[in-house]
């Protein structure tokens, strides 16, 4: 996933932060459309019956309550993710870092859910700001060595994942590792009372929803109807002129930076409270190299990364529960995802020729006429 | 057919997608002359010859070089080779090279499998005797003038003896002496090579002086063909606007106030860390306009952005309304009372990607009347102010949700000065505020100019157009290698003459 997100990288750099524009909906649902067909091919060809396997897949996803709520909670990582890398992105700074901010944001609220006294409430809120504070401030370090120094941020933040990761592991290994038994590599256990209660019985939807709403609703309002998200928007289109129009570009670029790493340390807290109930070392599986593709193909824009968060959630969990009831390799899902990816990489490129071939046709047509 | 012709257009179309470049344009084109091609921009004159060149193909229609086809492969190798020579208006050399090695390049001379340096010398200076450019083989092309590298291209573009040499936009960045030296090697070369040069241009005094016949080009038409001594400039403007066009000196006399804008000793260095200004002083009072020439690359981008705040000065104060804003960001020097309109709009001015009412916003989003509280953006006042100004600026666009870049070059300048204007601050910095921009747009941005002049404020007008500089300065600065040469009052010089302080010939002065 990691070498996808570089490569994808490369291309973006080419066009970066484009619009959202109706065209560009209208290649994505094609490319969807597809990538569903190529998959389906595929499915045939290791002799599997394509419309029994979607079948699988979507009740598999959303077919009981359990199911929905394993959907919406994947929806809520991928979406929060994704949206702390568009915030980052809308202002010029690519975050690749947010995985060990995740990781750190998640140590964070684990050791102050455990040790903190006092009541719930009380816990989760020191918890939730012990999380935003650590990720925050991870991602400060690339944010001021870019600004000051300018320092590539995709070099320091895909190097500073690791730090943080191998940090947090070596701590729930180590001095954190909990007495309990039964626990490999994990931190104690946080206060019972303060862990998220389920929204759906036995799913992974907890109450944390509610929080990760408020955030979405948050980051969207900035990027789209703020004069902060104005100022953003226009230091990660072209800095010169935005400093040249007297906007502190540095200090925007800065806090855009530690906003987006506070979100991820957030991701974390949610893991742990939700799910965990403790830090454990495999706490996120590469969940912000997910939502950093999901932002990427819906160009930054805050309210596509939430749609499609929820289609990514539909195939990722569906996915597994369609490799058990219809026998179709998870690995399929993959192949489908990659080839979203490829077209809409490929789309500027492919709309141009097609665009071309059009109004030339157009103008022959026309001239054939005139002559006639 | 005519047996003297070289080169001919057959109902000539070229689409792109969205609009027509060129739209069923026929033409033919003589040995022997001097064919001055003009129109705004936009016009479709570079698309033209760039489908002559081989850089592009004709949708429709049919190109004959010395009567023959020239076929879907055509190329810029198959032009070259059928006689047709282009220089662009942005010189394609390599600066570290030298003079032969830029001038052979791709071509050289060799002698096993090595580079034969005395022959490429020797081979440069037969080429540069034989059409009467004196230049020297073994100079690098990063230390010459324009005007040098310029002849070192016209000498690239003839070495494959071609008989038709296209120059795009070659004066416009040329001062007027070398503009003097490149019409004299134009004339010979065709008198006495009985060649054909073809000459893009928008500058009418130098069609007038330089061209046998001149193509007006509108809007992907060729509108007329007209025989250069029959015609006038006026006569061409019109035809070229669509429109009469009135162009009349737009000074008046009138009392300057007070000193807004003081620039004490400015030393700067450039992009490439080397001394761009070398204690520029200047002062600019309320209600005058104060005009800097100079060849570019004289240290007028570094004076512009040390007043801006955009680059550090070395040393040396910007004083602006009595304070000094030396070392200041530029959103406390804006506030301090400057607007600025840059001389790159593309990197600078405008965000290419932002809508036209985002360009427009700039400044004035945290102000009461586009946000509540400096936060929450009052999106329908923003679009109404848009629409306001693209009414009063003229700004042509289908829409104020349109993204700049989509706008024509003097639109989106437009855009740009009506951001700016609206700052109603005390002083105006205006850079090279028509380059690129056609004729009708040239004359509004002027108005306006004047407006805020005769409203009181002091402005810096910054422009490598001489024509532009002598028709709204109250006061001219010349500067050179970022020293002040001269300093007059409008009216008490002409062009030529300050042409010689523009080349530093100060210096010359003050050492004899």
């Amino acid at each position: 996933m990691k070498g996808m997100v570089q490569s994808l990288r490369a291309l973006l750099r080419l066009k970066p932060a484009q619009k959202l524009t109706r065209d560009y909906l209208v290649s994505l649902l094609l490319a969807v459309a597809l990538a569903l067909l190529v998959g389906a091919g595929v499915m045939k060809l290791t002799g599997h019956d394509p419309l029994q396997s979607y079948a699988a897949l979507i009740s598999g996803a959303l077919g009981k309550p359990r199911a929905v709520g394993n959907t919406l909670a994947k929806t809520i990582t991928l979406c929060l993710t994704g949206l702390a890398m568009s915030l980052a992105a809308r202002a010029g700074m690519f975050n690749v870092g947010g995985e060990g901010q995740l990781f750190l944001g998640a140590m964070a609220a684990a050791v102050v859910g455990a040790r903190a006294q006092g009541p719930a409430w009380l816990v989760v809120t020191l918890s939730l700001l012990a999380a935003m504070a650590a990720g925050g401030l991870y991602a400060l370090l690339p944010g001021w060595l870019k600004v000051r120094w300018k320092v590539d941020e995709v070099i320091t933040t895909i190097m500073l994942n690791s730090v943080a990761i191998y940090f947090c592991s070596y701590l729930a290994n180590g001095p954190l590792k909990t007495a309990e038994r039964g626990i490999a590599a994990g931190t104690d256990s946080i206060m019972r009372e303060a862990a998220f209660t389920p929204l759906i019985r036995l799913s992974n939807l907890t109450t944390g929803a509610f929080y990760a709403a408020a955030v979405a609703l948050l980051v969207w309002y900035i990027m789209s109807r703020s004069s902060v998200g104005f100022e953003m928007k226009l230091t990660g289109e072209n800095d010169t002129f935005a400093r040249y129009g007297g906007i502190s570009t540095g200090r925007l670029m800065l806090w855009s930076m530690v906003f987006s790493g506070a979100i991820c340390g957030m991701v974390g807290m949610l893991e742990v409270f939700g799910l965990h109930k403790r830090f454990i070392t495999t706490v996120s599986n590469e969940f912000y190299f997910d939502g950093m593709l999901v932002a990427m193909i819906m160009r930054y824009n805050p309210f596509g990364v939430i749609v499609m968060s929820f289609f990514f959630a539909i195939l990722s969990i569906g996915g597994k529960s369609m490799e058990l009831s219809a026998g179709v390799p998870s690995e399929l899902i993959l192949i489908v995802q990659s080839i979203i990816i490829f077209f809409m990489a490929a789309e500027s490129g492919i709309r141009t020729a097609v665009g071309n071939w059009i109004s030339v046709r157009r103008a022959r047509l026309r001239a054939k006429k005139e002559a006639a | 057919m005519n047996t003297n012709e070289i080169v001919r257009f057959e109902h000539v179309s070229k689409q792109y997608p969205g609009t027509l470049a060129n739209d069923d344009v026929s033409l033919s084109i003589l040995r022997g002359e001097v064919f001055a091609l003009v129109g705004e921009n936009g016009a479709g004159k570079s698309t033209l010859m760039n489908l002559l060149y081989g850089m592009q193909k004709p949708t429709l229609g049919d190109l004959f070089i010395k009567g023959q086809k020239t076929g879907a492969n055509h190329s810029p190798e198959n032009a070259m080779r059928m006689g047709v020579s282009m220089v662009h208006q942005h010189f394609k050399l390599v600066p570290g090279f030298t003079v032969a090695q830029n001038i052979l390049l791709g071509h050289e001379p060799q002698k096993g499998i090595f580079y034969d340096e005395k022959a490429a010398i020797r081979r440069v200076r037969e080429l540069s005797e034989e059409y009467g450019l004196r230049v020297e083989p073994t100079d690098t092309v990063r230390d010459l003038s324009v005007g040098l590298q310029q002849r070192v291209e016209i000498l690239k573009a003839l070495r494959t003896g071609a008989d038709v040499l296209i120059l795009d936009e070659p004066t416009a960045v040329l001062t007027p002496q070398e503009t003097e030296e490149l019409f004299v090697v134009i004339r010979r070369i065709v008198d006495e090579k009985n060649m054909t040069v073809i000459l893009i241009t928008h500058k009418l005094p130098e069609v007038m002086r330089i061209s046998d016949r001149v193509g007006v080009m509108r809007r992907g038409k060729l509108v007329k063909v007209l025989s250069t001594a029959q015609t006038s400039e006026r006569e061409i403007a019109s035809l070229m606007v669509g429109r009469d066009v009135i162009f009349d000196d737009l000074r008046t006399s009138q009392r300057a106030g007070r000193p807004m804008l003081e620039i004490f000793n400015l030393k700067s260095l450039n992009d490439r860390s080397l001394p761009a200004l070398n204690g520029v002083t200047i002062s600019v009072r309320a209600g005058e306009i104060v005009g800097v020439c100079g060849v570019e690359g004289n240290g007028q981008t570094e004076l512009a952005e040390c007043i801006a705040g955009m680059r550090p000065a070395q040393s040396g104060s910007v004083t602006l309304c009595g304070q000094d804003v030396t070392g200041k960001p530029p959103r406390r020097i804006r506030a301090q009372g400057l607007s600025y309109i840059p001389e790159d709009r593309m990197s600078m001015g405008m965000d290419a990607r932002a809508s036209v009412a985002d360009n427009l916003l700039l400044g004035r989003q945290h102000s009461r009347a586009f946000s509540v509280l400096g936060l929450h953006l009052k999106k329908s006042a923003i679009s109404r102010h848009a629409k306001t100004l693209a009414q009063d600026y003229d700004i042509r666009t289908s829409g104020v949700d349109e993204p700049a870049g989509s706008l024509s070059g003097g639109n989106m300048q437009k855009v740009v000065i009506a951001r700016e204007f609206e700052f109603d601050t005390p002083v105006l910095l205006v850079c090279q505020p028509t380059r690129g921009v056609d004729i009708g747009a040239t004359e509004f941005i002027h108005e306006q100019i004047i407006r805020k002049r005769n409203e009181g404020c002091a402005i810096l007008l910054i422009s490598a157009d001489l024509d532009e500089l002598f028709r709204l300065s109250d006061r001219l600065i010349t500067l050179y290698d970022g020293r002040i040469t001269g300093e007059f009052a409008a009216g008490s010089i002409d062009k030529q003459s300050i042409g010689y302080f523009m080349t530093g010939g100060y210096q010359e002065v003050n050492a004899q």
